[in-house]
């Protein structure tokens, strides 16, 4: 029977040519944005190198101070009783807020209280941000480097090419070694079969490189050239403003996914227990603590709630796909309607000859989804080629647009609901149909 | 093999009330051919229709081989038709974008029948109406008389008990119009087959067992 509607799914496809092709373009220009909208999401939010373990991470990277004194509102109330003034003052005690302070957390702080964080199998700091002009043969370079601790290589997964990590001992030694990236190595030496024990010169500091790794570019944002012990900042940058606040960062890896919210909730408690260094200046402090969609949710607004950011990103994001696929598939569904009414003599001979309705839906669903795949294929190579040109061209700067399995199988069921979608209204009706009258016709 | 009781057909507007079929009263014996003759607009097409279970009368009952069809559901019917009743239209209503065989093969598509069943039931109805060497052609690459014959074999694929013929001959000419009577004609005798057939045609309903003529939705002697 598939056989049979296949054949003739094809045949209307050449018969209408014109109807093909705006068909065609509608879908597969629609699946193009989509594909590119999901590599894109892929990219910033998926499980991809070094953040492979991205579902067990929680990220402590913001140290917030704040200065709550209380304010005495006073009122006065004057009534007049037995033709007398009487007042009646009620104070009104309410906190409030005259100073905060935002920051990623100090070496020391995350050092001293951040360790063996119940719910955690293992937490690295690092300090992100830091970045080196190098002038070689007059040209400058531009690297940005991550001082981390021996830890950070057990929680990020990177893919070295050659050479290692540095360990516990280079950290404690204060080791002048470096891992870089393959990218940044070939701008530095130029092409070479091999980088390691080279020297690279960083702020007037000869670094050895010790490993060489594939790439340093991952979800979020995240992006190195090179990764050197931390021991290796200077005191200035190590130093703590308000012994809590500093450069670093705080990552912690739980044991299961739900142990997210054990180590979420642990260091919150945290963060209320500790006695404020210098409470004249600030007497609260709050540690907020996020799960990897909600650090990205929180970088787009940085004034909310991380679970409100997290809502509104979803929210926003589940909108503007419905939109994408509403908006072509009420066009098809109009389009079907014109297509299928020419078919309706068919329709009357078919049921005649035994078809129930659910023949008919099955057959110009199934039609349509033929289409809807072909239209997903074309969607697919350009998406493929345009990924690769915005790669190539870097329009979008550090951002790497990643296309695997696990996206063409997104693309392809995305294809599957448009093409039932947009066919199963059209095909409905026309199920529905009288015989006499659909003979008529 | 047929029996319609009280049959009454009318069509509502909001303004006005046609009258199509009037107390049809009908009883089809098992291998009878029977044809309707009546000017245009009397009520046969209509007629024919309710019999092949492709219209539903406003009132009455329809019985075919003991069987109350008023009781089945839309997909017994469908199931009904599909197993019983093969159909002949006078403007052929081949699907164009199929081939003859296909075409041929497709009552046999909405039944639990292997594809090469299906392809050996087609040959062999093919072969019946004589196109068997025109199998892999399209509607389009036919004349009418052929086109006719392809319907023919597409109402027999599925070998049923009764074939419902709206104007067979209508849309050819006197020699390839004889040459489809002369198929219903075996059909009927050699197969047992029960035709009723609608007609303008007195020279083709003079050759078949019984005829009956309506006048405004009225059956008249």
């Amino acid at each position: 029977m598939f056989t049979n509607y296949f054949k003739l799914a094809i045949k209307v496809l050449g018969r209408h040519k014109f109807f093909t092709f705006i068909s065609l373009f509608g879908i597969s220009f629609t699946l193009m944005i989509l594909m590119l909208v999901t590599a894109f999401l892929d990219t910033e939010l998926g499980s991809h190198e070094p953040m492979s373990k991205r579902d067990r991470m929680v990220f402590l990277s913001q140290v917030t101070l704040k200065n709550i004194e209380t304010d005495t509102i006073m009122t006065i109330d004057t009534t007049i009783k037995n033709e007398v003034a009487v007042y009646d003052t009620t104070y009104d005690f309410s906190p409030n807020n005259t100073s905060t302070s935002n920051s990623d957390a100090g070496f020391a702080f995350l050092n001293e209280y951040c360790r063996n964080i119940e719910g955690s199998e293992k937490e690295t700091f690092y300090s992100p941000g830091s970045s080196f002009d190098i002038f070689i043969n007059n040209n400058k370079l531009t690297f940005n480097g991550i001082y981390a601790d021996a830890d950070f290589w057990k929680i990020f997964d990177f893919t070295f090419l050659e050479g290692k990590a540095f360990g516990e001992t280079e950290v404690k030694n204060q080791a002048l070694g470096l891992v870089i990236s393959k990218k940044a190595a070939v701008k530095y030496f130029g092409e070479n079969q091999s980088y390691v024990g080279k020297t690279i010169t960083l702020e007037g500091k000869n670094f050895k490189v010790l490993g060489v790794v594939r790439t340093m570019q991952g979800p979020q944002g995240f992006n190195a050239d090179v990764i050197m012990p931390y021991t290796n900042m200077t005191a200035n940058q190590l130093e703590n403003h308000e012994g809590f606040q500093g450069r670093f960062q705080g990552l912690f890896l739980a044991k299961t996914k739900k142990d997210r919210r054990i180590i979420q909730a642990e260091i919150k408690k945290k963060a209320t227990q500790m006695v404020m260094p210098n409470p004249d200046d600030y007497n609260v402090l709050e540690l907020n603590a996020w799960t990897f969609p909600e650090t990205y949710a929180k970088r787009l607004w940085y004034d909310e709630d991380a679970t409100k950011s997290l809502k509104k990103l979803f929210l926003i994001l589940t909108s503007l796909l419905l939109l994408f696929v509403l908006l072509p598939t009420l066009n098809l569904i109009n389009l079907n309607i014109s297509r299928i009414m020419e078919r309706s003599s068919e329709i009357g001979v078919r049921k005649a000859f035994g078809a129930s309705s659910g023949n008919i839906l099955v057959q110009f669903v199934f039609e349509n989804v033929i289409l809807t795949i072909i239209g997903g294929v074309i969607g697919f190579v350009l998406a493929s080629f345009l990924i690769y040109t915005i790669n190539n061209s870097q329009a979008l700067g550090n951002v790497v647009l990643q296309f695997n399995g696990s996206i063409f199988i997104y693309s392809f069921l995305i294809c599957l609901i448009f093409g039932v979608l947009s066919g199963i209204i059209p095909a409905y009706r026309m199920s529905k149909m009288q015989i006499a009258a659909a003979l008529k016709q | 093999m047929i029996q319609l009781k009280n049959i009454n057909k009318v069509y509502r507007t909001k303004t006005i009330e046609t009258v199509a079929l009037n107390e049809i009263n009908l009883d089809v014996k098992e291998g009878e051919f029977l044809s309707i003759m009546g000017p245009s607009g009397c009520g046969k097409s209509t007629l024919l229709n309710i019999i092949g279970l492709i219209d539903e009368p406003s009132s009455g009952a329809i019985s075919i081989a003991n069987q109350q069809i008023s009781d089945y559901s839309g997909k017994a019917t469908a199931r009904f038709r599909n197993e019983r009743l093969g159909f002949i239209f006078q403007s052929f209503h081949l699907i164009n974008d199929l081939s003859v065989i296909d075409n041929v093969e497709l009552p046999l598509l909405y039944r639990k029948v292997s594809a090469k069943k299906r392809r050996f039931l087609a040959e062999e109805a093919l072969t019946k109406v004589g196109l068997k060497n025109r199998m892999k052609h399209f509607p389009s690459q036919l004349s009418g008389g052929q086109k006719q014959r392809v319907a023919i074999a597409r109402a027999i694929v599925g070998n049923p008990d009764i074939i419902l013929a709206d104007e067979p001959t209508g849309n050819l000419d006197s020699v390839m119009g004889n040459e489809i009577m002369d198929i219903l004609l075996d059909l009927n005798q050699n197969n047992k087959t029960t035709i009723v057939m609608v007609t303008h045609d007195e020279t083709m309903a003079q050759r078949t067992n019984r005829l009956i003529r309506l006048f405004d939705g009225s059956q008249v002697l």
